[in-house]
């Protein structure tokens, strides 16, 4: 039953805001909605509900929301402007492996997400069985999986393996 | 030169235009009562107070799809629903094969459709259910809902529909289901009027000069429009899994589907 819950709040929540309205009639289509979907989807989308439903793994999440969109995207952006600004041009462009230690499919994608988004480095392909990312970065410090990992992905990897992990 | 050329020709097309829709009247002239009927439209969408013209709902599009051009409407769904037919002729006898490899795309935009599709779900039965009220409706959210058809298709592989379990034949259950729904819709009043002897009109919506018949326009303080929102929820199950047996027609491979036709579709 508790399985259930992660995936009806989604819905429910989604409707209700999509909707944008609290009538009965809205809460009751919502209810009935979340209760079907949930039903359906969730075998193929929930792997572990208590892990969904634990509040220390939210909180973890807005913090780490927190982080993403204010230090990290702050950091990424200021160095893309700084290349752009600079009369140089200070470009070193390289496709790099970058090693990832997370199990767990949810934290794989976020963490990809994550480097995709801020500018300067986009993944462009993933291996899953040699569990690493091939990243495009617009300055490439180095080539070694250690320079990559410290530079790339571990300030991601080591707040959202708290989240998901 | 050219520049000349570029800048005498914006001047020119942009005058031709500005003549036409002015002074030649195409679209009607600022002012004028030209656009009569669109203000009728408008007028009598939601107006109780105009009791045997108003279809009571605000959305002017849905009262005139599923209401002043009702029967209209009616036969563009009916129109749908024979294409479907003659895909499904085409397609005769194939079948989904069992046993196939599922790659699909990377773990990265698997994980993120996934998430997508209760979001999808959500997003689709909210336009159909708020079709009387606000832009959207029936097919629209069929559309939206149908969706999820090629994201499983390209995401995940064609295999995956018999995994999540959805067939043809239930896709194609569901369409009729639904297209059944708004033929009921329909014969409503005429039912009504056969056993009651009260005068009713097929597919009437709402009172009329001389007929009293009204489909329930409220739950409780809740508008819905009277027959608005049973088509729009029933136009939602016909579009939407009349287009699922579309796409996971399409979805399959040419070689596959060559070989259940047999020779005479061969070369």
């Amino acid at each position: 039953m508790r399985k259930y819950i992660p995936i009806a709040v989604l819905v429910f929540t989604v409707y209700i805001v999509f909707s944008g309205s609290i009538s009965p009639y809205d809460i009751a289509i919502g209810i009935a909605l979340a209760i079907g979907t949930s039903l359906v989807v969730t075998k193929y989308v929930v792997q572990d509900s208590k892990k969904a439903l634990s509040l220390r793994r939210f909180i973890h999440l807005i913090a780490y929301a927190f982080y993403y969109l204010t230090i990290a995207e702050f950091k990424a952006h200021l160095m893309v402007t700084r290349i752009i600004l600079s009369k140089s041009m200070p470009v070193k462009p390289a496709i790099v492996r970058v090693p990832y230690r997370a199990k767990n499919e949810y934290t794989i994608v976020a963490c990809a997400n994550s480097i995709t988004n801020t500018p300067g480095t986009v993944v462009v392909d993933i291996d899953t069985e040699k569990s690493q990312y091939y990243v495009h970065w617009i300055y490439a410090v180095g080539l070694e999986p250690e320079v990559t990992y410290e530079n790339i992905l571990k300030d991601f990897e080591k707040r959202l393996l708290k989240v998901f992990e | 030169m050219r520049k000349y050329i570029v800048l005498l020709s914006i001047v020119l097309t942009t005058s031709v235009l500005a003549y036409i829709t002015t002074y030649l009247e195409a679209i009607g002239l600022v002012g004028l009562d030209t656009r009569y009927l669109a203000k009728l439209f408008l007028t009598l969408a939601y107006n109780p107070l105009a009791r045997e013209l108003t279809v009571l709902s605000p959305e002017a599009v849905t009262s005139i799809v599923w209401d002043f051009r009702g029967i209209d409407t009616f036969y563009e769904t009916v129109v749908f629903y024979m294409a479907i037919i003659a895909a499904l002729a085409i397609y005769r006898g194939v079948g989904y094969p069992s046993i196939r490899s599922e790659k699909g795309l990377s773990i990265i935009v698997k994980v993120v459709t996934k998430l997508l599709i209760p979001i999808n779900i959500a997003i689709a039965v909210s336009v159909a259910a708020h079709g009387h009220l606000t832009p959207g409706g029936g097919f629209q959210a069929g559309a939206a809902l149908a969706v999820i058809s090629v994201l499983l298709a390209v995401v995940f592989s064609a295999s995956s529909f018999a995994r999540v379990g959805v067939s043809l034949s239930k896709a194609i259950a569901l369409r009729t289901v639904g297209l059944l729904a708004i033929a009921a819709v329909v014969f409503v009043p005429v039912v009504f009027n056969a056993l009651t002897g009260v005068q009713a009109y097929l597919m009437q919506n709402y009172v009329k000069v001389d007929s009293e018949f009204a489909f329930p326009t409220h739950i409780q303080s809740q508008l819905i429009s009277g027959t608005l929102i049973w088509f729009n929820l029933a136009e939602f199950l016909a579009v939407s899994f009349g287009f699922f047996v579309v796409f996971m027609l399409l979805s399959l491979r040419e070689d596959v589907v060559r070989e259940q036709l047999g020779e005479e579709h061969g070369h």
